[in-house]
């Protein structure tokens, strides 16, 4: 009961922390099980991947009503991230855990580094009226296949560009998600945002509805081959998905300021953790 | 035009279905995998103990006798549902509205799914898995 007990909280206080910092639960989940309660690494990527799916679930319903997230350009990117956790969701079990633990140590090394630095600045949108907009106004799709294509994925403020490389970033999302247990926001919004000329709060959007099919396509491989154990997974992901909620709350209440910077302690002494168990030290 | 702003509604429309789909199958699931920790709980179980293995002939007779792996196992069987059975919506919604190639894409979608299910039931068991 102690143990069980435990690991709620620890879900919660990994929820609060990761909602507050916007980068969901699952960066903060695989150490905590593995660290904190001795499972096996496989084992925790299978249940970080169940909780991100739950986190995301209920946010991305909320995104959608609001009509920040792009449904369209969300599912054809789901096609790539899909495919890249498939590939990853096969890797997975054959790579040995010590390679695993130290692909982990390198993550949280590098969003550490990420987010020790100042934040630049955001892209600015394409403003109300772009190419999306005289496309629409052009003709019907098939006038040109293509541009109608691009118009139909694109928003009424911005027009999406470099889809092809948008693809070849969602592979590498999936492909992340299902090695790692995160969801893949670390790479989706970066590609959505940076990359395909989408404003930073559809990227956010649009990646949390994204989470769902990327995560899921993985976890089925997990699930089905014993890599999710359902109570270590219950008090977890119940945990998450309160500390979640509560963050969400709380968000625009807190200075993340001092946070970010505990945050960025606790990432590179689990990384260090880690890399001592890539090394076999541990 | 007209069928261009029909397209538009019917599209906004299915944002909010599966909206509600996301809302509906992540809270029924959040409950079902919340009974079976309450279960854990009054059970005196460890988390760190090994689950029975997943076998679906079993799980309605487990749920009838309360077991709490019963709960937990269709509770994650849920959260993992949810998204497949959003974009089988989707592939629905798109298709009547007049989009075959977002229809299209959402198939393949299902597909890329379904193929994640077929290897997982036909690749080696985890005793084989590298360690």
């Amino acid at each position: 009961m102690g143990i069980a007990l435990l690991m709620l909280v620890g879900g919660v206080g990994v929820g609060i922390f990761g909602s507050l910092l916007g980068l969901g639960g699952g960066l903060l989940i695989v150490p905590l099980l593995t660290l904190g309660f001795g499972l096996p690494l496989r084992e925790s990527i299978g249940v970080s991947l169940v909780c991100v799916i739950v986190t995301s679930g209920a946010s991305a319903g909320v995104f959608l009503e609001r009509r920040v997230a792009n449904l369209r350009l969300g599912m054809v990117l789901e096609l790539f991230t899909a495919m890249g956790a498939l590939l990853g969701g096969l890797i997975a079990f054959l790579l040995d855990e010590r390679l695993l633990a130290g692909l982990f140590a390198a993550l949280m090394a590098y969003v550490a580094i990420t987010m020790a630095r100042p934040k630049p600045q955001a892209a600015a949108a394409e403003p109300a009226g772009g190419k999306a907009a005289e496309l629409r106004a052009a003709g019907p799709p098939g006038a040109d296949e293509e541009d109608g294509f691009i118009a139909r994925l694109s928003g009424d403020d911005y027009t999406v560009r470099n889809l092809v490389p948008g693809f070849g970033g969602s592979i590498v999302a999936g492909v992340a998600s299902a090695l790692l247990g995160i969801g893949g926001g670390l790479v989706k919004v970066p590609v959505l945002h940076l990359l395909m000329g989408v404003p930073l709060r559809v990227a956010t959007a649009t990646s949390n509805l994204m989470i769902g099919i990327t995560a899921s396509t993985s976890a089925w491989i997990y699930l089905i081959r014993g890599g999710i154990d359902p109570y270590a997974t219950g008090p977890t992901a119940i945990g998450v998905f309160v500390g979640a909620t509560i963050g969400s709350r709380l968000a625009h209440r807190v200075d993340v300021r001092a946070l970010r910077l505990l945050f960025t302690a606790v990432l590179l002494y689990t990384a260090y953790e880690m890399a001592r168990r890539a090394l076999g030290l541990s | 035009m007209e069928q261009g702003s029909s397209t538009v509604v019917r599209a906004a429309g299915l944002e909010g279905r599966i909206a509600r789909i996301l809302r509906v199958g992540t809270y029924g699931a959040v409950t079902l995998i919340a009974i079976g920790v309450v279960a854990i709980l009054a059970t005196g179980r460890s988390p760190l103990d090994a689950a029975p293995p997943l076998e679906p002939g079993r799980l309605v007779g487990d749920l009838v006798a309360l077991r709490p792996e019963a709960f937990l196992w269709l509770g994650l069987i849920a959260v993992l549902a949810t998204p497949a059975v959003r974009v089988g919506v989707s592939v629905v919604g798109f298709w009547r509205a007049g989009d075959r190639a977002m229809a299209t894409v959402a198939i393949l979608v299902l597909v890329v799914i379904l193929l994640g299910v077929v290897i997982g039931i036909a690749g080696p068991s985890p005793g084989t898995a590298a360690v």
